[in-house]
Protein backbone atom coordinates (compact mmCIF):
# COMPACT_ATOMS: atom_id res chain seq x y z
CA UNK A 1 0.00 0.00 0.00
CA UNK A 2 1.53 3.32 -1.01
CA UNK A 3 0.25 6.80 -0.72
CA UNK A 4 1.84 10.00 -1.96
CA UNK A 5 1.06 13.03 0.05
CA UNK A 6 2.22 16.22 -1.58
CA UNK A 7 1.01 18.94 -3.88
CA UNK A 8 4.31 19.59 -5.51
CA UNK A 9 6.97 17.39 -7.03
CA UNK A 10 10.34 17.59 -5.35
CA UNK A 11 13.47 16.83 -7.35
CA UNK A 12 14.75 13.51 -5.92
CA UNK A 13 18.41 13.99 -6.79
CA UNK A 14 18.89 17.40 -5.23
CA UNK A 15 16.83 16.90 -2.12
CA UNK A 16 17.26 15.86 1.49
CA UNK A 17 15.53 12.67 2.52
CA UNK A 18 14.65 10.99 5.77
CA UNK A 19 13.10 7.60 6.43
CA UNK A 20 11.07 6.68 9.44
CA UNK A 21 9.83 3.22 10.47
CA UNK A 22 7.10 2.97 13.06
CA UNK A 23 6.22 -0.49 14.40
CA UNK A 24 2.74 -1.17 15.84
CA UNK A 25 1.50 -4.08 17.90
CA UNK A 26 -0.90 -5.33 15.24
CA UNK A 27 -1.57 -4.95 11.53
CA UNK A 28 -4.93 -3.40 12.33
CA UNK A 29 -3.38 -0.72 14.55
CA UNK A 30 -0.76 0.08 11.95
CA UNK A 31 -3.54 0.43 9.40
CA UNK A 32 -5.50 2.80 11.66
CA UNK A 33 -2.44 5.01 12.16
CA UNK A 34 -1.74 4.95 8.45
CA UNK A 35 -5.29 5.89 7.49
CA UNK A 36 -5.37 8.63 10.15
CA UNK A 37 -2.02 10.23 9.38
CA UNK A 38 -2.12 10.07 5.59
CA UNK A 39 -5.25 12.23 5.21
CA UNK A 40 -3.69 15.67 5.75
CA UNK A 41 -1.81 17.21 2.86
CA UNK A 42 1.52 18.96 3.30
CA UNK A 43 1.22 22.74 2.83
CA UNK A 44 1.43 23.58 -0.88
CA UNK A 45 4.49 25.79 -0.70
CA UNK A 46 6.23 23.79 2.06
CA UNK A 47 8.46 22.02 -0.47
CA UNK A 48 8.19 18.72 1.41
CA UNK A 49 6.99 15.40 0.01
CA UNK A 50 5.81 12.67 2.33
CA UNK A 51 5.28 9.12 1.11
CA UNK A 52 3.60 6.47 3.27
CA UNK A 53 4.14 2.74 2.91
CA UNK A 54 2.36 0.20 5.06
CA UNK A 55 4.31 -3.01 5.56
CA UNK A 56 2.27 -5.34 7.78
CA UNK A 57 2.77 -4.00 11.31
CA UNK A 58 5.24 -1.32 10.26
CA UNK A 59 4.33 2.10 8.92
CA UNK A 60 7.11 3.64 6.86
CA UNK A 61 7.30 7.29 6.00
CA UNK A 62 9.70 8.74 3.46
CA UNK A 63 10.32 12.48 3.67
CA UNK A 64 11.83 14.45 0.87
CA UNK A 65 12.55 18.17 1.04
CA UNK A 66 14.54 20.93 -0.60
CA UNK A 67 15.75 22.48 2.62
CA UNK A 68 16.75 21.18 6.06
CA UNK A 69 14.56 23.82 7.65
CA UNK A 70 11.33 22.72 5.98
CA UNK A 71 12.23 19.07 6.51
CA UNK A 72 12.63 19.67 10.23
CA UNK A 73 9.28 21.46 10.49
CA UNK A 74 7.52 18.68 8.63
CA UNK A 75 9.16 15.83 10.59
CA UNK A 76 8.61 17.60 13.92
CA UNK A 77 4.94 18.09 13.36
CA UNK A 78 4.60 14.55 12.01
CA UNK A 79 6.18 13.14 15.19
CA UNK A 80 3.77 15.19 17.34
CA UNK A 81 0.87 13.80 15.33
CA UNK A 82 2.21 10.26 15.54
CA UNK A 83 2.54 10.54 19.33
CA UNK A 84 -1.06 11.73 19.63
CA UNK A 85 -2.38 8.90 17.45
CA UNK A 86 -0.34 6.29 19.35
CA UNK A 87 -1.57 7.59 22.70
CA UNK A 88 -5.15 7.56 21.44
CA UNK A 89 -4.80 3.92 20.39
CA UNK A 90 -3.24 3.03 23.76
CA UNK A 91 -5.93 4.78 25.81
CA UNK A 92 -9.03 4.14 23.70
CA UNK A 93 -8.14 0.90 21.90
CA UNK A 94 -7.72 -1.89 21.15
CA UNK A 95 -9.72 -1.77 17.93
CA UNK A 96 -13.10 -3.55 18.02
CA UNK A 97 -13.64 -6.47 15.65
CA UNK A 98 -14.93 -5.37 12.30
CA UNK B 1 -31.78 6.66 19.90
CA UNK B 2 -28.80 8.23 18.20
CA UNK B 3 -25.67 9.20 20.12
CA UNK B 4 -23.00 11.40 18.53
CA UNK B 5 -19.67 12.50 20.02
CA UNK B 6 -18.25 15.80 18.78
CA UNK B 7 -14.67 17.12 18.76
CA UNK B 8 -13.98 20.87 18.54
CA UNK B 9 -10.55 22.47 18.44
CA UNK B 10 -10.58 25.17 15.75
CA UNK B 11 -9.33 27.99 18.00
CA UNK B 12 -8.03 28.18 21.59
CA UNK B 13 -10.59 25.82 23.12
CA UNK B 14 -10.53 22.07 22.95
CA UNK B 15 -13.88 20.45 23.67
CA UNK B 16 -15.49 17.03 23.45
CA UNK B 17 -19.26 16.74 23.80
CA UNK B 18 -21.82 13.95 23.60
CA UNK B 19 -25.40 14.45 22.39
CA UNK B 20 -28.16 11.90 22.57
CA UNK B 21 -31.26 12.96 20.62
CA UNK B 22 -31.16 16.61 21.65
CA UNK B 23 -29.86 15.99 25.17
CA UNK B 24 -26.36 17.10 26.13
CA UNK B 25 -24.87 14.19 28.07
CA UNK B 26 -21.47 15.81 28.60
CA UNK B 27 -19.51 18.75 27.26
CA UNK B 28 -16.10 19.25 28.92
CA UNK B 29 -13.53 21.67 27.48
CA UNK B 30 -10.21 23.37 28.17
CA UNK B 31 -9.06 26.83 27.14
CA UNK B 32 -5.54 27.77 26.14
CA UNK B 33 -4.92 31.00 28.05
CA UNK B 34 -1.96 33.18 27.06
CA UNK B 35 -0.32 35.90 29.21
CA UNK B 36 -1.79 39.45 29.14
CA UNK B 37 -0.91 41.30 25.95
CA UNK B 38 -0.41 38.09 23.96
CA UNK B 39 -2.62 36.35 21.45
CA UNK B 40 -2.61 32.62 20.77
CA UNK B 41 -0.46 31.27 17.95
CA UNK B 42 -1.41 28.20 15.87
CA UNK B 43 1.55 25.98 16.87
CA UNK B 44 1.31 26.69 20.61
CA UNK B 45 -2.44 26.23 20.50
CA UNK B 46 -2.03 22.89 18.71
CA UNK B 47 0.45 21.78 21.41
CA UNK B 48 -2.05 22.75 24.08
CA UNK B 49 -4.80 20.72 22.42
CA UNK B 50 -2.51 17.72 21.89
CA UNK B 51 -1.61 17.81 25.57
CA UNK B 52 -5.16 17.62 26.91
CA UNK B 53 -7.54 16.30 24.24
CA UNK B 54 -7.36 12.70 25.49
CA UNK B 55 -8.10 13.75 29.08
CA UNK B 56 -11.09 15.79 27.84
CA UNK B 57 -12.28 12.81 25.79
CA UNK B 58 -12.08 10.57 28.85
CA UNK B 59 -14.08 13.10 30.88
CA UNK B 60 -16.73 13.31 28.16
CA UNK B 61 -17.23 9.52 28.19
CA UNK B 62 -17.15 9.27 32.00
CA UNK B 63 -19.60 12.14 32.58
CA UNK B 64 -21.99 10.71 29.99
CA UNK B 65 -21.57 7.26 31.60
CA UNK B 66 -21.14 5.77 28.15
CA UNK B 67 -18.95 3.16 26.55
CA UNK B 68 -17.59 3.70 23.07
CA UNK B 69 -19.97 1.02 21.77
CA UNK B 70 -22.97 3.19 22.80
CA UNK B 71 -21.85 5.84 20.31
CA UNK B 72 -23.31 5.87 16.79
CA UNK B 73 -21.07 8.41 15.07
CA UNK B 74 -18.02 10.63 15.55
CA UNK B 75 -18.19 14.30 14.48
CA UNK B 76 -15.25 16.71 14.25
CA UNK B 77 -14.70 20.29 13.14
CA UNK B 78 -13.50 20.38 9.55
CA UNK B 79 -13.16 24.19 9.54
CA UNK B 80 -13.02 27.14 9.45
CA UNK B 81 -10.28 27.83 11.96
CA UNK B 82 -6.54 27.58 12.58
CA UNK B 83 -4.90 24.75 10.64
CA UNK B 84 -2.65 23.11 13.23
CA UNK B 85 -5.23 23.00 16.07
CA UNK B 86 -7.91 21.72 13.65
CA UNK B 87 -5.67 18.88 12.46
CA UNK B 88 -4.63 17.86 15.99
CA UNK B 89 -8.27 17.48 16.96
CA UNK B 90 -9.23 15.69 13.74
CA UNK B 91 -6.44 13.12 14.28
CA UNK B 92 -8.06 11.95 17.51
CA UNK B 93 -11.53 11.86 15.93
CA UNK B 94 -10.23 9.78 12.99
CA UNK B 95 -8.39 7.39 15.29
CA UNK B 96 -11.32 6.69 17.63
CA UNK B 97 -13.77 6.40 14.72
CA UNK B 98 -11.62 3.54 13.40
CA UNK B 99 -10.89 1.98 16.81
CA UNK B 100 -14.61 1.90 17.60
CA UNK B 101 -15.64 1.22 14.00
CA UNK B 102 -18.01 4.22 13.74
CA UNK B 103 -18.80 6.54 10.83
CA UNK B 104 -17.16 9.97 10.90
CA UNK B 105 -18.70 13.32 9.94
CA UNK B 106 -16.85 16.55 9.11
CA UNK B 107 -18.76 19.52 10.49
CA UNK B 108 -18.65 23.20 9.56
CA UNK B 109 -17.91 25.07 12.79
CA UNK B 110 -20.40 27.89 12.07
CA UNK B 111 -23.17 25.38 11.42
CA UNK B 112 -22.28 23.80 14.77
CA UNK B 113 -22.95 27.14 16.49
CA UNK B 114 -26.24 27.62 14.64
CA UNK B 115 -27.60 24.12 15.33
CA UNK B 116 -26.57 24.27 18.99
CA UNK B 117 -28.25 27.67 19.35
CA UNK B 118 -31.44 26.34 17.76
CA UNK B 119 -31.42 23.26 20.00
CA UNK B 120 -30.80 25.10 23.28
CA UNK B 121 -33.15 28.04 22.70
CA UNK B 122 -35.87 26.21 20.77
CA UNK B 123 -35.91 28.96 18.12
CA UNK B 124 -37.31 27.67 14.86
CA UNK B 125 -36.16 29.79 11.97
CA UNK B 126 -34.11 32.67 13.35
CA UNK B 127 -31.95 35.28 11.72
CA UNK B 128 -28.57 34.39 13.20
CA UNK B 129 -25.81 36.72 14.32
CA UNK B 130 -22.62 34.70 14.64
CA UNK B 131 -19.97 36.68 16.48
CA UNK B 132 -16.64 35.33 17.70
CA UNK B 133 -12.90 35.88 17.61
CA UNK B 134 -12.73 34.50 14.08
CA UNK B 135 -16.13 35.21 12.57
CA UNK B 136 -18.76 37.93 12.21
CA UNK B 137 -21.74 36.97 10.06
CA UNK B 138 -25.46 37.61 9.79
CA UNK B 139 -27.06 34.42 8.53
CA UNK B 140 -30.54 33.35 7.47
CA UNK B 141 -31.78 30.00 6.21
CA UNK B 142 -33.23 29.73 2.75
CA UNK B 143 -33.49 26.84 0.30
CA UNK B 144 -31.21 24.33 1.98
CA UNK B 145 -28.41 26.77 2.80
CA UNK B 146 -27.48 29.01 5.67
CA UNK B 147 -26.99 32.15 3.60
CA UNK B 148 -24.69 34.94 4.67
CA UNK B 149 -26.54 38.25 4.48
CA UNK B 150 -23.82 40.40 5.93
CA UNK B 151 -20.37 39.95 7.37
CA UNK B 152 -17.20 41.73 8.33
CA UNK B 153 -15.07 42.86 5.43
CA UNK B 154 -11.89 42.69 7.52
CA UNK B 155 -11.41 41.41 11.10
CA UNK B 156 -13.97 39.67 13.32
CA UNK B 157 -15.62 41.65 16.10
CA UNK B 158 -14.15 39.32 18.74
CA UNK B 159 -10.71 39.84 17.26
CA UNK B 160 -11.23 43.61 17.49
CA UNK B 161 -12.21 43.33 21.17
CA UNK B 162 -9.37 40.88 21.96
CA UNK B 163 -6.78 43.11 20.34
CA UNK B 164 -8.01 46.12 22.21
CA UNK B 165 -7.83 44.13 25.45
CA UNK B 166 -4.19 43.41 24.59
CA UNK B 167 -3.52 47.13 24.12
CA UNK B 168 -4.85 47.72 27.64
CA UNK B 169 -2.94 44.62 28.87
CA UNK B 170 -6.12 43.07 30.25
CA UNK B 171 -5.99 39.46 31.40
CA UNK B 172 -6.89 36.69 28.92
CA UNK B 173 -8.47 34.74 31.78
CA UNK B 174 -11.23 33.64 31.34
CA UNK B 175 -11.20 35.60 28.07
CA UNK B 176 -10.19 39.10 26.98
CA UNK B 177 -13.75 39.83 25.83
CA UNK B 178 -15.17 38.97 29.24
CA UNK B 179 -12.75 41.37 30.90
CA UNK B 180 -13.62 44.17 28.46
CA UNK B 181 -17.29 43.57 29.28
CA UNK B 182 -16.64 43.94 33.03
CA UNK B 183 -14.59 47.12 32.48
CA UNK B 184 -17.26 48.57 30.17
CA UNK B 185 -19.87 48.26 32.92
CA UNK B 186 -17.93 50.90 34.86
CA UNK B 187 -17.47 53.23 31.88
CA UNK B 188 -19.65 56.35 31.62
CA UNK B 189 -18.08 58.78 29.17
CA UNK B 190 -18.53 58.06 25.48
CA UNK B 191 -15.51 58.55 23.26
CA UNK B 192 -16.62 59.02 19.66
CA UNK B 193 -15.33 56.26 17.35
CA UNK B 194 -15.65 55.66 13.60
CA UNK B 195 -18.85 53.77 12.81
CA UNK B 196 -18.47 51.67 9.66
CA UNK B 197 -21.48 49.94 8.17
CA UNK B 198 -21.40 49.39 4.41
CA UNK B 199 -24.75 48.08 3.25
CA UNK B 200 -25.07 44.69 4.90
CA UNK B 201 -21.42 44.53 5.91
CA UNK B 202 -19.33 45.93 8.75
CA UNK B 203 -15.67 46.85 9.17
CA UNK B 204 -13.70 46.92 12.41
CA UNK B 205 -10.05 47.34 11.45
CA UNK B 206 -10.22 51.11 10.86
CA UNK B 207 -11.97 51.60 14.16
CA UNK B 208 -9.42 49.44 15.96
CA UNK B 209 -6.40 51.31 14.61
CA UNK B 210 -8.14 54.63 15.31
CA UNK B 211 -8.53 53.81 19.00
CA UNK B 212 -5.16 51.98 19.23
CA UNK B 213 -3.32 55.06 17.98
CA UNK B 214 -5.03 57.37 20.44
CA UNK B 215 -5.01 55.26 23.59
CA UNK B 216 -1.64 56.37 25.04
CA UNK B 217 -2.49 60.08 24.61
CA UNK B 218 -6.04 59.78 25.88
CA UNK B 219 -5.00 57.91 29.01
CA UNK B 220 -2.10 60.30 29.64
CA UNK B 221 -4.40 63.29 29.47
CA UNK B 222 -6.80 61.51 31.79
CA UNK B 223 -9.84 62.69 29.83
CA UNK B 224 -11.16 59.16 29.50
CA UNK B 225 -10.49 56.14 31.69
CA UNK B 226 -9.73 52.64 30.30
CA UNK B 227 -13.27 51.77 31.46
CA UNK B 228 -14.70 54.60 29.33
CA UNK B 229 -12.80 53.30 26.31
CA UNK B 230 -14.06 49.73 26.79
CA UNK B 231 -17.57 51.12 27.13
CA UNK B 232 -17.24 53.26 23.99
CA UNK B 233 -15.78 50.42 21.95
CA UNK B 234 -18.56 48.02 22.93
CA UNK B 235 -21.34 50.56 22.32
CA UNK B 236 -19.99 51.34 18.85
CA UNK B 237 -19.29 47.84 17.55
CA UNK B 238 -22.50 46.39 19.02
CA UNK B 239 -24.59 49.19 17.46
CA UNK B 240 -23.08 48.27 14.09
CA UNK B 241 -23.94 44.59 14.62
CA UNK B 242 -27.50 45.36 15.69
CA UNK B 243 -27.96 47.56 12.63
CA UNK B 244 -26.98 44.90 10.09
CA UNK B 245 -28.94 42.21 11.97
CA UNK B 246 -32.06 44.39 11.90
CA UNK B 247 -31.62 44.97 8.18
CA UNK B 248 -31.41 41.22 7.53
CA UNK B 249 -34.52 40.63 9.67
CA UNK B 250 -36.44 43.26 7.75
CA UNK B 251 -35.31 41.73 4.47
CA UNK B 252 -36.36 38.22 5.50
CA UNK B 253 -39.45 39.25 7.44
CA UNK B 254 -37.99 37.34 10.37
CA UNK B 255 -39.57 37.35 13.83
CA UNK B 256 -36.67 35.63 15.59
CA UNK B 257 -33.06 36.58 16.18
CA UNK B 258 -30.46 34.19 17.58
CA UNK B 259 -27.01 35.25 18.76
CA UNK B 260 -24.28 32.58 18.73
CA UNK B 261 -20.48 32.51 19.09
CA UNK B 262 -18.17 33.57 21.89
CA UNK B 263 -19.07 37.28 21.76
CA UNK B 264 -22.73 36.22 21.93
CA UNK B 265 -22.58 35.75 25.70
CA UNK B 266 -21.86 39.47 26.14
CA UNK B 267 -24.85 40.75 28.11
CA UNK B 268 -24.64 44.27 26.72
CA UNK B 269 -24.88 42.91 23.16
CA UNK B 270 -27.84 40.78 24.21
CA UNK B 271 -29.48 43.83 25.81
CA UNK B 272 -29.05 46.02 22.73
CA UNK B 273 -30.25 43.25 20.42
CA UNK B 274 -33.19 42.57 22.75
CA UNK B 275 -34.28 46.20 22.55
CA UNK B 276 -34.18 46.16 18.76
CA UNK B 277 -36.13 42.87 18.67
CA UNK B 278 -38.75 44.23 21.05
CA UNK B 279 -39.31 47.30 18.88
CA UNK B 280 -39.92 45.02 15.90
CA UNK B 281 -42.16 42.68 17.86
CA UNK B 282 -39.57 39.93 17.44
CA UNK B 283 -37.99 37.56 19.95
CA UNK B 284 -34.33 37.39 20.94
CA UNK B 285 -32.70 34.02 21.62
CA UNK B 286 -29.28 33.69 23.18
CA UNK B 287 -27.32 31.10 25.15
CA UNK B 288 -24.87 31.31 28.02
CA UNK B 289 -21.14 30.59 28.13
CA UNK B 290 -21.56 26.82 28.17
CA UNK B 291 -22.93 26.79 24.64
CA UNK B 292 -22.00 30.19 23.13
CA UNK B 293 -18.30 29.65 23.49
CA UNK B 294 -16.81 26.92 21.27
CA UNK B 295 -17.60 23.47 22.65
CA UNK B 296 -17.74 19.84 21.57
CA UNK B 297 -21.51 19.40 21.95
CA UNK B 298 -22.22 21.93 19.18
CA UNK B 299 -20.20 19.81 16.75
CA UNK B 300 -21.98 16.69 18.03
CA UNK B 301 -25.37 18.38 17.49
CA UNK B 302 -24.65 19.46 13.90
CA UNK B 303 -23.12 16.00 13.35
CA UNK B 304 -26.29 14.41 14.76
CA UNK B 305 -28.45 16.32 12.25
CA UNK B 306 -26.13 15.43 9.38
CA UNK B 307 -25.94 11.77 10.40
CA UNK B 308 -29.72 11.45 10.74
CA UNK B 309 -30.14 12.91 7.27
CA UNK B 310 -27.59 10.48 5.82
CA UNK B 311 -24.49 12.64 5.56
CA UNK B 312 -21.23 10.97 6.50
CA UNK B 313 -17.65 11.70 5.40
CA UNK B 314 -15.41 9.01 3.85
CA UNK B 315 -12.30 8.71 6.04
CA UNK B 316 -9.97 9.66 3.18
CA UNK B 317 -11.88 12.95 2.89
CA UNK B 318 -11.69 13.94 6.55
CA UNK B 319 -9.13 16.67 5.99
CA UNK B 320 -9.41 20.08 7.57
CA UNK B 321 -9.74 23.41 5.87
CA UNK B 322 -8.94 26.82 7.34
CA UNK B 323 -11.52 28.48 5.09
CA UNK B 324 -14.94 26.89 4.97
CA UNK B 325 -17.89 29.15 4.34
CA UNK B 326 -21.19 28.60 6.09
CA UNK B 327 -23.08 28.62 2.78
CA UNK B 328 -20.91 25.85 1.28
CA UNK B 329 -22.82 23.21 3.27
CA UNK B 330 -26.03 21.76 1.90
CA UNK B 331 -28.51 21.67 4.77
CA UNK B 332 -30.09 18.25 4.30
CA UNK B 333 -31.84 18.20 7.68
CA UNK B 334 -34.27 21.12 7.37
FE1 LIG C 1 -16.78 29.57 17.25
Amino acid sequence: MQHKNSMEEVDEERSLTMDLSVPFSSIREAEIAYRTLSVDKEPKRGGVKKTFTLNEKVLQIHFQAKEARTLRVSVNSFLDHLTLVTQTIEQFGPPVDT
Amino acid sequence: MVVVIGFEGSANKIGVGIIQDGVVLSNPRRTYITPPGQGFLPRDTAKHHQGCVLQVLKEALDQAKLNPNDIDAVAYTKGPGMGAPLVSTALVARTVAQLWNKPIIGVNHCIGHIEMGRLITGSDNPTVLYVSGGNTQVIAYSQRRYRIFGETIDIAVGNCLDRFARVLKLSNDPSPGYNIEQMAKKGTKYFELPYTVKGMDVSFSGLLSYIEERVPQILKKGEYSPEDLCFSLQETVFAMLVEITERAMAHCGSQEVLIVGGVGCNERLQEMMGKMAEERGATLFATDMRFCIDNGAMIAQAGWEMFKSGQITPLEETWCTQRYRTDEVEVTWR
